[in-house]
């Protein structure tokens, strides 16, 4: 499979179209894994590659884990309580893997 | 609508409820153009990363929405230099004092107002010197630039940046970026088989006609459809493919923008005049890592035979980000 990343690869852990929980836990500091798609269950949509700790680089850590990132796919209406548009839209973003959990 | 608890900061916007959209560009002025490229090529070189910029923002706290998108970068970039030691306060102190000086021009010698006699209709009339203006800007840059302006200067005596690098940068950004995003998109109205490359591996893509990006961030091309429409946002801060479309528009980078498009995007289409049939797909991209994003229009119907200076005036930056469609040609 295509990768983004010109890192040294870790091998992923989840596969494309499985069903993942993005887990509901707070985060110290830089993270870029917005809090609105916490606790939110989404499948993956594919793995980008590995890529350096964002988490670990914000605060000058010299050797950050190199961990894979996934597209993960979530339906608005899993999201978003009162969700108006269609019940097919979706939204797309990107999440590291100690972020996510097999559901 | 997200659970506070969670919330990492004021950046973490997505979600929140806003008011309506401001879908103007207001453009950049140059102190806003040089405060960005400085920023870049801090961070190409790697003195201090993106990432640690952005945590320098976000700890801003309460005041990270009260400046507005330059002055709280700027803020980040002078915190940021200050706690790496790249930089010590006085010595930025003193320069900051230094660039000031060559701002404050005294106002011109006007001319003795005894000698400015003219004509009003048909009379002679004396001016005061208080009726004159020096010129229609005269207002100077705004504070967080003379930070800006000591910052380049200080580093690149330092010998860690070069001035030369921030004025390319600005030039880049002008003329160059704009102008990618747009030949892509032709050469992918044009040629199936690139299209398909673009839609695959859009960086390899990309670079098969010969335009290299200068980011470290890889691209993915999202083509509309039929069944499927994509938009992107950056909810956490201003992420955009710049290397292929510029500096990101005014709205692109509002908190309005940011908060609203991740719940209601089909109405935040709606205030840009783009509206999408129920039974279409919209795709939301929150753009908040690694990957940059690109969206591919459909090539508008009534234009088979065009050439490509003719489709590429069809294009602009809006389709590419996915808040409007280009019109079919009638």
């Amino acid at each position: 499979m295509m990768s983004y990343s010109s890192k040294k690869e870790s091998i992923p852990k989840f596969n494309i179209d499985s069903e993942i929980i993005v887990a509901k836990k707070q985060s110290i500091d830089h993270c870029r894994t917005p809090a609105y798609i916490r606790g939110k269950i989404g499948t993956i949509e594919r793995c980008c590659g590995s890529f350096s700790n964002p988490e670990q680089i914000a605060v000058c850590n010299p050797n950050p884990f190199i961990i894979p990132l996934y597209r993960c796919r979530f339906y608005q209406k899993d999201i978003w309580l009162n969700y108006t548009g269609n019940d097919k839209d979706t939204l797309e973003l990107e999440i590291f893997e100690h972020w996510l959990m097999q559901v | 609508m997200t659970d506070k608890i969670l919330k990492m900061g004021p950046h973490d916007v997505g979600g929140e409820k806003s008011s309506a959209l401001d879908t103007k560009d207001y453009g950049m002025s140059y102190w806003e153009k040089f405060s960005n490229g400085l920023r870049i090529v801090i961070s190409a070189k790697g003195i201090i990363t993106l990432d640690e910029l952005r945590l320098t923002a976000e700890r801003l706290g309460d005041n990270y929405f009260k400046m507005d998108y330059f002055s709280r970068n700027g803020q980040a970039l002078v915190d940021a230099c200050l706690n790496k030691e790249l930089i010590i306060k006085s010595e930025l102190e003193i320069k900051k004092l230094k660039v000031r000086e060559n701002f404050s021009i005294p106002i011109i010698a006007l001319p003795d107002t005894e000698s400015i006699i003219h004509l009003h209709d048909g009379k002679p009339h004396t001016h005061e010197g208080t009726d004159f203006q020096e010129d229609e800007t005269g207002e100077g840059p705004p504070n967080y630039f003379f930070d800006m302006l000591a910052i380049a200067e200080i580093l690149s005596e330092k010998k860690l940046i070069k001035m030369d690098n921030i004025h390319s940068k600005i030039e880049q950004f002008d003329n160059e970026f704009p102008a990618r995003g747009i030949l892509v998109i032709t050469k992918a109205w044009m040629d199936k088989d690139f299209r398909e490359f673009l839609i695959n591996d859009a960086k390899n893509a990309i670079e098969s006609i010969g335009i290299h990006l200068e980011t470290f961030a890889d691209i993915i091309c999202m083509p509309q459809t039929n069944k499927i429409h994509n938009m992107v946002v950056c909810t956490l801060c201003s992420c955009y493919p710049r290397a292929l479309l510029g500096m990101p528009p005014s709205w692109y980078k509002s908190r309005t923008y940011r908060s609203r498009v991740v719940y209601e995007p089909r109405k935040v289409l709606e205030e840009f005049g783009t509206y999408i049939s129920k039974s279409v797909e919209v795709k939301v991209h929150d753009s908040n890592a690694d990957m940059r994003y690109l969206i591919l229009p459909q090539r508008p119907k009534g234009t088979d035979g065009w050439t490509k200076d003719q489709l590429s005036k069809l294009i602009s930056r809006d389709h590419m980000v996915g808040v409007r469609i280009p019109d079919d040609v009638v």
